[in-house]
């Protein structure tokens, strides 16, 4: 990420998932139902006891209630509760955090979780508990990285500075990504830059989920990279599987017109599609993408629609990519499914890396077959696993396969046996989980950079099409790429006049001046205000407006439908006797917020 | 769907309230696990089982637990009172858990005061409020369970049990008359009657449903405390549950009243023996919390009654013990401490006068009555092990047999030995009440449901729909009159409107204690067609404006916001005075207008009713 969080900051104090149904017994050990304990350093007695209690006292007010429990406090600490069968999830903050801010964070996580390794039980069934439990550590250091505690309050997209980057590239971005669409096998995408949404087309949820990724991949890309660019494999494509919620599914299936929830809606989004390519769209703007000032990278590469039209030179194959792969020691195993009763594979973080490589402008195809180091065995179904050809349903297992561009050139590799993978539906361990239906979540990274893509199945197989889509985008990122990275990136700092927070409900964005520097310390007050206000809006839905005062600080809070917004004057001294007075600083805010926060794009007329 | 329940650490469900709806729900809940035709065992029985694994695990827990919220929107909240853990949960929505964290509370201060400072020791209260004997416990119970509803009632319908601050009835003229009439006749001819039997009349007031119309206080009495008033009124409106009420209610609140009359039947009292009640008094050294009383509740008519509270001969035994008490406490902490030598070398200094105190107090109470002989081996003798963490227990154990002594003189002897003001000079007191009162009686009755209407409203503050004033240092609160019952119609007519309104002004004094406990003192709302406006302010003695002062942050499961069951506001006057003496009076304002109405006309009006409320000479609403 592009913001480091500072330590402070933390939002969680404790997370875990339990398994009750690990410890049936009276012998079990309560350790034996812990699948994630954070902070992962709890001695591990400590944890036993926090799992063991709150699970059991849950349990029993469950019973009693006929329901699961949602909420549990401590003195010191407030729990979001979630409970599915026998599993147990609790996640505890300070109790200045709003109630609602907890659970909602806690069902994100669940959220993410689902979104990249499907159903639960049948993701522990299939997978270890550790390789499980990196991911857990990984989704909830990606939802604490706000930059300041007011993130804490509101769970946002963030996204490029509206003020600061020319709408043409987000009209470009959002044109970039209709173009893509243009491919029936591409359901919808978002571009993202260092850990900012610059333009989407799925809804605040869904690119929250995909952002995940994005900041994996960022965080994996600048480590190997080093700071430089000069690096050899240049601009990465990666693919990995996504599980979408039938709601979702229904959202994206839905017409185009309902879908746009653009942070930033450009004008001519509704423009006619034209027929010409993409890339030949975008030249024709008055833009410089072709030749960007600051492209440095080595992999600029020409674009011409003939290489788009060579699709019969493409063949993709699994290739040796173990090093690249951040799971340790995946071992193919073989688990009968007790629901399913058909075997699956059940190490789904096999990667294997697709080259582009081209000759002299001819493809080689080059056959080269690795599960991340391990041996092949002659096991057909096992290799339809990977065929990246099988059908549609099929190839949800490649999770991490992922298609590496080099500089050189462009190379599909192929797997040699196209067995068709056995059918696959996400629903089948559990009536209580919803549904979740299988895709692929296609990645195109161009330094800070990426191009994310929900695609079918039929996609990442389908070269032709792949290979479309990403030289007909290639250009136009690179473009976008240099411009985004040529604007500084600014936050707006606290101006010293007055704090603000608005949020956007509709798109899930904040915009604030509370930066999260020097501790937060004088910042405090205002998120105190603003969290007592925002649990009071949440409660009240018949609530508009609300002024809170106490000695020294007075906040102004105010909604609409979409928004909502937060505003404290520094200025002026409050020192009163608190007796009703119309003189009182305070009863201005209002006003005062509805000037200062014009210029920041926040209208409150 | 509602609870409440105390138990002790081991589940011993030591008292318990449900409403039938969750009394049904928990006997489906235990019945299911049940195999046909099992008869049900008791109720309580099938509480401690139900709710034995949250109690077993409450302790197990270093930090506790303080709520539950499920799914469906059941809330649990549970606190511990030294050795008591009270649970307390809504299914219904109908609270919410500042309500029942509130309830809680109350039901504590209201054990407090029917028991003491048998209180303080967690043996003898889990003795008193679980007694052996079956019969006893269920009257004792039911007495109980008839005090949560008679509060629940009051806090759901009475505004001034919504603010926790007592109202009286606006006449000064009247007023004036009565308190003369309590002062220069009643307790005059009380106290100097022969058969007072030693009882001193300390305070007479006369309440008209929950309202004040004269309050009376002997010369030598300490100041009855707004908390130790509110929960008389409670005890007095349970006892005699006003008829005019039941017209009034509701069905389901009708039946609830009956429910509370058929328990009288159960047990009924014998009207002229005195409720013993334990409150709090100031003395010149010092605040002496639950000092026994007796509580005379003289009827005068249905709706008006007469309750006089007295000081029985022996108080000062109490007085004895409470010192005692905090002596042995004191010490404890300090061994606790364990500051070694240097404590231990101030301490028997100390503990020698405490020694030579307690030597004359046994001696004056009587052989067998407390064991110290073994405490003071252990203390004193030159041997022995001296003051150090081993004396522990036995402190702890001088405690417990103190408030054994307390509960043996205040608790017990009532019944053995009737000590009380004669029958006869009880109805004397009344008859003479109800001869003074007999022309007003009526015109009582009536403006206690309209104390103060809202007919001057639309000329001098149009846009002004309610409003409720308190002063936090008397205890007193002004509102004009909500009621929303059939019988009687206020300004804001009656049915859904009246209804809407109620539930706004509820649910304005929730959020603006939420805000208060958060530490902001000044509130206003934007909501629906409404706007509501929180102020709360502090003056010195001559109406002076203080300057705002930090409030206190306080974390969620910290006391209610109120003064029955603590009195917040004495801590936030204390905390608000710029030097030591000053008296600091502290007042807070509530309205709701119209949402149409200007901001700056709306402050406008809140500035007039600030400044005005309290001079009856310049309240327009008089």
């Amino acid at each position: 990420m592009a913001e480091l969080m500072p330590p402070d900051t933390r939002r969680c104090t404790y997370f875990f998932l339990y398994d009750g149904s690990k410890v049936r017994g009276e012998g079990d050990p309560t350790r034996q139902g812990i699948c994630y304990f954070y902070p992962e350093e709890t001695p591990l007695d400590k944890q036993e006891l926090m799992c063991g209690q709150l699970a059991g006292v849950s349990r029993c007010v469950s019973e009693l209630s006929s329901s699961p429990v949602h909420t549990l406090r401590l003195r010191r600490c407030k729990f979001a509760i979630h409970m599915m069968e026998d599993f147990f999830w609790a996640l505890g903050c300070s109790t200045e955090v709003p109630t609602v801010s907890v659970c909602e964070l806690l069902d994100h996580l669940i959220n993410i979780f689902c979104f990249y390794n499907g159903p639960i039980r049948q993701s522990y069934q299939l997978n270890s508990k550790e390789t499980l439990a990196a991911q857990w550590a990984r989704y909830l250091s990606h939802v604490q990285s706000g930059p300041s505690e007011i993130y804490n309050i509101f769970r946002c997209l963030r996204t490029v500075d509206s003020t600061t980057v020319d709408p043409l590239l987000l009209l470009k971005a959002a044109l970039i990504l209709q173009a893509c669409q243009r491919c029936p096998l591409v359901l919808t995408g978002c571009i993202l830059f260092r850990g900012r949404v610059v333009s989407t087309q799925m809804s605040p949820q869904l690119t929250m989920k995909v952002m995940v990724q994005e900041s994996e991949t960022y965080t994996k890309s600048q480590r190997s990279n080093g700071a430089s660019t000069s690096c050899s494999l240049g601009a990465p494509v990666s693919s990995t599987a996504v599980f979408l919620t039938t709601s979702e599914l229904q959202y994206l299936q839905s017409t185009p017109v309902n879908k746009n929830v653009s942070p930033f809606s450009p004008p001519l989004l509704d423009a006619p599609p034209k027929k010409t390519r993409l890339s030949r769209t975008l030249s024709d703007t008055p833009s410089t993408e072709s030749e960007p000032p600051r492209l440095q990278t080595p992999q600029k590469l020409s674009f011409s629609p003939h290489m788009s039209e060579s699709d019969d030179s493409f063949s993709p194959a699994p290739s040796q990519s173990s090093a690249d792969s951040p799971n340790t020691s995946p071992q193919p195993t073989r688990s009968p499914l007790p629901n399913g009763g058909h075997a699956v594979e059940t190490e789904h973080k096999l990667s294997h890396h697709h080259g582009f490589k081209s000759n002299g402008g001819s493809s080689v195809f080059e056959e080269n077959q690795c599960l991340n180091g391990d041996d092949v065995n002659g096991d057909a179904a096992r290799r339809a696993v990977f065929d990246l050809q099988g059908d549609d349903s099929g190839n949800e297992q490649s999770r991490d396969a992922q298609m590496v561009v080099g500089d050189s050139g462009v190379c599909f590799r192929k797997a040699e046996s196209k067995h068709p993978p056995p059918p696959f539906t996400c629903a089948l361990d559990s009536l209580e989980e919803s549904p979740l239906i299988p895709k692929m979540l296609y990645m195109h990274r161009v330094n800070g950079l990426v191009l994310a893509l929900l695609v079918e199945h039929g996609f990442m197989s389908d070269a032709a099409s792949m290979e479309e889509v990403y030289h007909s985008s290639l250009a136009s990122l690179n473009g976008l790429e240099a411009h985004l990275r040529s604007i500084a990136a600014a936050t707006p700092g606290t101006s010293g006049q007055y704090t603000f927070a608005h949020y956007d409900c509709i798109q899930s964005t904040l915009t604030t001046n509370v930066s999260g520097r020097s501790g937060g310390a004088p910042e405090h007050p205002f998120v105190r205000a603003t969290s007592l206000l925002h649990s009071h809006f949440c409660d009240t839905e018949t609530l508009q407006e609300a002024i809170i005062r106490n000695a020294g600080v007075a906040v102004y809070g105010t909604r609409s439908v979409a928004q909502v917004t937060y505003f404290q004057q520094h200025s002026g001294s409050l020192r009163n006797s608190g007796i009703p007075n119309q003189q009182d600083s305070a009863f201005s805010l209002p006003s005062k917020a509805r000037h200062r926060l014009l210029k920041h794009g926040v209208n409150l007329l | 769907m509602k609870c409440l329940l105390i138990a002790s650490e081991s589940a011993e469900v030591l008292f318990h309230w449900t409403d039938l709806e969750y009394q049904r729900n928990i006997q489906e809940q235990y019945g299911a696990s049940q195999e046909e035709g099992e008869e049900l065992p008791a109720f309580e029985d099938i509480l401690s089982t139900l709710f034995a694994p949250i109690i077993i695990s409450y302790s197990t827990m270093e930090d506790s637990y303080t709520s539950f919220t499920t799914d469906n929107n059941h809330i649990y909240v549970l606190h511990q009172f030294d050795e008591c853990l009270y649970i307390a949960v809504n299914g219904d929505g109908e609270e919410k858990e500042d309500d029942l964290r509130r309830k809680m509370y109350v039901m504590k201060k209201m054990i407090e005061v029917m028991f003491g400072m048998v209180t303080l020791s967690g043996t003898l209260l889990r003795k008193e409020l679980r007694p052996q004997d079956t019969e006893q416990r269920i009257r004792l119970w039911k007495h109980l369970q008839n005090l949560i509803e008679t509060y629940s009632h009051l806090r759901e319908n009475d505004q001034s049990f919504l603010v926790e601050a007592v109202e009286r009835l606006i006449h000064p003229m009247l007023c004036e008359q009565c308190i003369e009439f309590l002062e220069r006749r009643l307790v005059q001819q009380l106290n100097s009657s022969v058969e007072r039997a030693g009882e001193e009349v300390l305070h007479a007031f006369i309440l008209v449903h929950t309202k004040l119309l004269a309050f009376y206080s002997s010369r030598n009495a300490s100041i009855l405390t707004t908390s130790d008033l509110l929960a008389l009124i409670i005890m007095a409106q349970n006892m005699y549950p006003s008829n005019v009420d039941l017209d009034d209610q509701s069905p389901e609140v009708t039946s609830m009243a009956e429910d509370s009359l058929h328990a009288l039947e159960i047990s009924p009292p014998d009207p002229s023996t005195p409720r013993r009640v334990f409150l709090d008094i100031s003395l010149k050294d010092g605040l002496y919390p639950m000092m026994p009383h007796s509580m005379y509740c003289l009827p005068l008519w249905p709706g008006i009654t007469l309750v006089l509270l007295t000081k029985i001969p022996t108080s000062a035994v109490a007085l004895s013990v409470y010192k005692y008490l905090e002596d042995f406490d004191k010490l404890e902490k300090r061994l606790r401490e364990g500051q070694g030598s240097s404590a231990a070398a101030r301490s028997p200094l100390n503990m020698q006068d405490v020694r030579c105190k307690l030597d004359k107090f046994v001696k004056a109470l009587g052989p067998s009555e407390l064991q110290v002989l073994e405490f003071k081996n252990r203390a004193f003798a030159k041997n022995g092990p001296g003051f150090n963490k081993d004396l522990i227990p036995w402190c702890k154990k001088m405690k417990t047999q103190l408030c054994g002594i307390y509960r043996q003189c205040f608790l017990i002897d009532s019944t053995d030995f009737p000590q009380r003001l004669s029958p006869g000079l009880q109805e004397g007191a009344q008859a003479m009440m109800q001869e003074k009162l007999m022309d007003w009686k009526d015109f009582l009755l009536v403006k206690s449901k309209r104390n103060i209407t809202m007919v001057s409203y639309p000329r001098n503050f149009p846009g002004l729909v309610h409003f409720i004033c308190v002063d936090r240092s008397s205890g007193q609160m002004i509102a004009p009159s909500l009621s929303i019952t059939e019988r009687t119609t206020s300004e804001l007519g009656k049915g859904p409107v009246a209804r809407f309104i109620k539930s706004k002004v509820w649910g304005l004094v929730r959020t603006t204690r939420r805000y208060l406990q958060k530490g902001y003192s000044t509130v206003t709302l934007r909501d629906g067609d409404f706007y509501f406006c929180y102020f709360l302010w502090f003056e010195n003695e001559s109406g002076y404006k203080l300057d705002s002062v930090d409030i206190p942050v306080l974390p969620d499961d910290s006391p209610p916001i109120g003064t029955l069951a603590c009195d917040y506001y004495k801590l936030l006057r204390y905390y608000s005075k710029n030097h030591k003496g000053e008296t600091v009076k502290c007042y807070e304002l509530l309205t709701v207008h119209l949402g149409v109405i200007p901001t700056e006309i709306i402050l406008q009006h809140c500035r007039q009713l600030a400044s005005k409320l309290w001079e009856p000479s310049r309240n327009p609403l008089l």
